[in-house]
């Protein structure tokens, strides 16, 4: 049963209640391509932060679909359909277009300190808006190549639950790792992804700021 | 007042982004972090800075990370649907190595479509066009 993940608050997720009689090929295409389709540019969107690269994340959410087409008999209809295709598209990216990839190893087993919250690093009220003030300011590209920078587990831990509000829960289906690992990857990244934006501000703030002494 | 707010200072500081994310466990637990809250100013305050904080990060990311799929992207998958439901089932996996795919959250999922098993898909319809 998949109860837990039913249909969560976001507004796209609702999905038609169909009946488990069995359906012929042709409806079941009809459903796939109106409640599954209309998830591709978020996937593909996810597939640029995984992949890093517009070709790769093509393909991947091309892979996707396949799967999920050839699967989809096996989605309990009424859960959330969202979260099935980003697992597809998680195992798969997973499984086969980081294979060659060197990536830095991070050990779970380290990294659950995630309650302690290091408030202090927050500082004062004046830094803290400060920062945000200098944040205003940042481009979209620096953005996604703060994103880009993080170690791939922080990566998608951030991403999926900040810009796809998932939950913990979700995200540990999503991925495959048990919630207290997401807790702590999400912690670090943000951590990790706060202090890198607050770099790329800072710099574009220099820039700007010195830009009549260049050339 | 003799409560002390219900729960320490401390562990409402370290659990804090729980609270932030939805994730306590209870609706009971919700009550207890906000009578802290009403309770407490300067946890308080803690607590608005850092929701206000990481509301600013996720709106900053999501901005950011919008990007719409190529029409041909598009394109190709509806291409591919047409193909894959044109095939039945059975001579779809006849030819193909793997024949378990299983996408539930039921906890004894097993996924274990191949990399060739798609490549081999994807390749039919890019080619093909």
């Amino acid at each position: 049963m998949g109860v837990a993940l039913a249909v969560m608050d976001a507004p796209n997720t609702e999905l038609a209640v169909v009946d488990r009689a069995p359906e012929s090929a042709a409806q079941k295409k009809a459903r796939f391509e109106r409640d599954a389709l209309q998830y591709t540019n978020q996937l593909y969107a996810a597939a640029l932060r995984y992949t890093k690269d517009p070709h790769d994340a093509q393909d991947l959410v091309q892979d996707t679909y396949a799967k999920a087409f050839v699967s989809f008999h096996q989605f309990e209809p009424g859960t959330n359909l969202k979260a099935w295709l980003y697992r597809i598209l998680t195992t798969t990216f997973i499984n086969t277009y980081r294979k060659d990839q060197r990536r830095p190893q991070i050990s779970d087993g380290e990294l659950e300190d995630w309650q302690i919250y290091d408030a202090a690093s927050h500082t004062s009220d004046q830094g803290r808006s400060a920062e945000d003030v200098a944040l205003d300011g940042i481009a979209d590209l620096d953005v996604r190549a703060a994103l880009a920078a993080m170690p791939e587990d922080f990566r998608l831990a951030v991403y999926l639950a900040d810009v796809e509000g998932f939950s913990y829960k979700e995200i540990a289906d999503i991925v495959g790792v048990p919630a207290g690992t997401v807790m702590s990857r999400l912690h670090r990244g943000r951590k990790l992804l706060r202090a890198s934006l607050a770099d790329y501000a800072k710099d574009r703030g220099f820039n700007r700021g010195s830009s009549d002494s260049h050339e | 007042m003799s409560n002390m707010y219900l729960i320490p200072c401390d562990q409402v500081r370290q659990t804090l982004i729980l609270y932030i994310d939805h994730e306590l466990s209870s609706d009971q637990d919700y009550q207890l972090y906000q009578f802290h809250f009403q309770e407490c100013p300067p946890c308080n305050e803690v607590m608005v800075h850092e929701s206000a904080a990481l509301a600013f990060m996720q709106n900053l990311l999501r901005t950011s990370c919008n990007e719409e799929a190529p029409e041909d992207l598009h394109e190709r998958i509806r291409q591919q649907t047409e193909a894959l439901a044109g095939q039945s089932q059975v001579e779809f996996f006849s030819s193909s190595t793997t024949t378990i795919t299983n996408f539930s959250f039921d906890g004894t999922t097993s996924i274990q479509v191949t990399q060739e098993f798609t490549h081999e898909i994807r390749h039919d319809f890019t080619e093909g066009q």
